[in-house]
């Protein structure tokens, strides 16, 4: 047992330290971090005060002083009117009134004011057209018009726009409030049981999420694990290995170390998308997107599935790794155990459209697609325990069976060399003693 | 008292034998040549002692013990085949090895410290393999043989791919570790390495023993059949009645006789036919000359007597 822990000891390091490891754990998600926050960074940065002047031509006495006091109301419920406001940067919008006479130059005065907002970006203007609360189209002159919080500008014309039009109409205020009150839909799962849990809004996508990340590790993984195997196996470090450890711990210390490098990297991305959630969360949020809610249970079935997946996976592109001499050798021995992996990817379809249909629930019960399949179920309906305890056993069970016939295969594979045995002697390698 | 043991092994892989009944013994503190042409079962007898493979048929014994995974820390193993980490530092992998044969980390980067800088190699501690010649990596794989100070060693030959100056290097560490009371089973196709360094020797062919025995006494056994002779003009006087085989090197002839055939008389015959003999000598065959003629089924001395 201690030899298998040197050996995890040094698959772990030796991966670890790497410069690739180092790049794909830590800095692809700090891109992808800045690759979202850079640009929303940037957009609500602008912040501070914006000085907004209005050019009023609508004839409308209480619209240029309603959309003050929408701009002023925002975040107080009460006075909101039928809108969310993301409260997207802090954008103080100071707006002043310039009322435009009938007579005068339009052409004009929108020439002195673009000039102005080219040589200072926090002078903007806004133009009301003649035509009154029915015909109103506001246009907005800035240097920057990609600016989120522009958004802000434009609900709160439409509050006020829609404000007037109701007050005209003859409501007063507390009614206009009450009838424009904001319905919320509540989504509630109905779980094993018939029990109700929160969330399910973004269950299609966490479900996919989870299907490709569980593919995508185990494969990444799986073949480290066989490439690993090659190496030793090519560069004859085996034969000076055996005279130490048995084939069957060198296997299982092998497959160990490189698993718990992918659960670090599958570790540090959580934890960072984690951040990023906590922090982009408002941002996303406001923008009518919602993150999933991702129960912890669920985070604790895909680190299972991920583990057994991985084990039983790993276990088999050791096999194959122990019995080619190359890698070019091993691009051909590895397809059956990949397309193992890649049937379910091609199905899941099916499952997600139909995820309690007999095929279904058997499909999940099959030990070398249950890892995808059985975690994307769960993620979708939550089927009963049962037959989430049952396809684990169905797999632990497996991976013994494929653990045992693997180091029987390894342990005469690692000291082969040459031609690639046929299914005839694999077997014949079995009963070796 | 036998370090190693084998008695009446037999191993086979489906239905081809690869050791056959074979027997041979180790003394303590002494150098022991395994010898064989290629395929003849010294790796498979090795991989036994070391407990890779267990015999079919027959005891392996290593200090009086059937071999198993307990005695291992015990045995150093250099296989013919090698190799290293390619993206680990000496140092580390070294430490690695030592680690798995139950040194702790500590005593194992004290060990490696000295063992490089006896090899001549503390430069390369933090440096990967590939910067390091063939040479060097084949000192790296011998110290990684013998870090945790094992009992018994088994070196597959330990100086191919060396320069002189590296053999003669490590051949004076493996005569120290012999002088520390180790064991050395010395497995190679350089037979004057052999009679350099080995005690005893066994050689063996289609996996069964051909010869063994000490060193000394085997070549007695083939008994001063073998002419050394170095002369100047032609080689006709040398007829088929005298002579069974010669070999014609630059610098002087190795003339192995006929059974009975007499020395002189070749002598006799080299100066009637006008050669300038420069040197004659009467020697016992070299273990080069032996190992081909045991290999090659021509030798013409029955060695039944001993075995």
């Amino acid at each position: 047992m201690k030899k298998v822990l040197i050996i995890i000891k040094r698959e772990y390091l030796v991966r670890v330290r790497t410069r690739a490891f180092m790049i794909g754990t830590i800095v692809s998600p700090l891109f992808m971090l800045a690759l979202i926050a850079l640009p929303i960074f940037f957009a609500t940065r602008g912040g501070g005060d914006r000085r907004v002047a209005v050019l009023d031509q609508s004839g409308e006495p209480d619209l240029f002083d309603a959309i003050r006091k929408s701009l002023a109301s925002r975040g107080n419920p009460d006075e909101e009117l039928n809108r969310r406001d993301p409260g997207v940067g802090s954008t103080n919008y100071a707006l002043t009134r310039r009322v435009v006479a009938p007579g005068e130059d339009m052409n004009a005065l929108q020439t002195e004011y673009s000039q102005k907002a080219d040589k200072d970006p926090d002078s903007t203007y806004l133009i009301l057209r003649p035509g009154g609360l029915d015909k109103i189209e506001p246009e907005y002159y800035a240097k920057n018009t990609s600016d989120f919080s522009i958004g802000t500008l434009e609900r709160a014309i439409n509050d006020a726009v829609s404000g007037l039009r109701l007050k005209r109409a003859g409501l007063d205020q507390a009614t206009i409030s009450l009838y424009t009150k904001r319905v919320e839909l509540t989504r509630k799962k109905v779980t094993a049981g018939g029990g109700v849990s929160e969330g399910g809004r973004a269950d299609f996508v966490v479900a996919f999420v989870m299907l490709f990340f569980i593919y995508m590790s185990v494969l990444i993984y799986g073949l480290f694990v066989m490439r690993g195997v090659i190496e030793e196996k090519q560069s004859r470090i085996v034969e000076l290995l055996v005279s130490s450890v048995r084939p069957t711990q060198m296997m299982l210390g092998k497959v160990i170390g490189i698993g718990l490098v992918g659960l670090t990297q599958i570790g540090v991305w959580a934890v960072s998308a984690l951040l990023l959630t906590t922090v982009g969360v408002s941002t996303f949020e406001s923008r009518g997107m919602r993150m999933p809610n991702i129960p912890i249970s669920l985070l604790v079935y895909f680190v299972v599935f991920f583990v057994l997946g991985y084990f039983l996976y790993a276990t088999l592109y050791a096999m194959v790794g122990s019995t080619v001499s190359s890698e070019e050798e091993a691009q051909q021995a590895q397809i059956p155990v990949t397309l193992l992996l890649v049937v379910p990817m091609v199905i899941f379809n099916m499952i997600i459209a139909n995820p309690t249909s007999t095929s279904s629930i058997a499909l999940s019960m099959v030990p070398f697609f249950a890892p995808t399949l059985m975690m994307m179920r769960i993620a979708v309906v939550n089927p009963p325990l049962w037959q989430i305890l049952l396809s684990m056993a169905i797999m632990i069970a497996t991976i013994l069976l494929c653990v045992w016939i693997a180091a029987r295969i390894y342990r005469v594979g690692i000291l082969m060399y040459g031609k690639r045995p046929s299914i005839t002697e694999l077997g014949r390698w079995l009963r070796y003693s | 008292m036998n370090v190693v043991e084998l008695k009446h092994v037999t191993k086979r892989f489906d239905q081809f034998v690869a050791v056959k009944d074979l027997s041979f013994e180790v003394r303590q503190g002494t150098i022991f040549g395994l010898l064989g042409p290629n395929g003849a079962g010294k790796t498979t007898s090795i991989r036994m002692i070391v407990n890779i493979f267990a015999p079919d048929e027959g005891d392996v014994l290593v200090m009086s013990k059937h071999v198993s995974p307990e005695l291992q820390p015990h045995i150093g193993y250099l296989p013919e085949e090698r190799g290293l980490y390619k993206k680990m530092k000496i140092g580390d992998q070294l430490v690695f090895f030592a680690n798995l044969k139950g040194v702790n980390s500590t005593e194992a980067s004290r060990r490696v410290d000295e063992w490089l800088k006896r090899l001549e190699l503390s430069d390369w501690k933090n440096k990967k393999p590939t910067d390091l010649s063939k040479g060097m990596q084949q000192k790296v794989q011998f110290i990684a043989s013998v870090i945790h100070d094992p009992d018994v060693m088994i070196l597959d030959e330990p100086f191919s791919g060396l320069d002189p100056v590296s053999v003669n290097l490590l051949k004076n560490v493996i005569l120290d570790l012999k002088q520390r009371g180790k064991t050395i089973i010395f497995s190679t196709h350089q037979m004057e390495q052999v009679e350099q360094i080995c005690d005893d020797i066994c050689l063996i062919n289609h996996g069964t023993q051909v010869l063994s025995g000490g060193l000394k006494e085997v070549k007695r056994r083939f008994g001063k059949n073998t002419v050394i002779m170095d002369y100047e003009g032609p080689d006709s006087f040398l007829g088929d009645d005298l002579v069974k085989h010669h070999n014609r090197f630059p610098n002087y002839s190795e003339i192995l006789l006929n059974d009975g055939a007499d020395a002189q008389e070749v002598l006799k015959r080299a100066l009637a036919a006008g050669a300038r003999v420069n040197r004659f000598e009467l020697v016992e065959p070299s273990l080069n000359e032996i190992f081909i003629e045991s290999v090659t089924g021509k030798a013409s001395v029955s060695n039944g007597g001993e075995r």
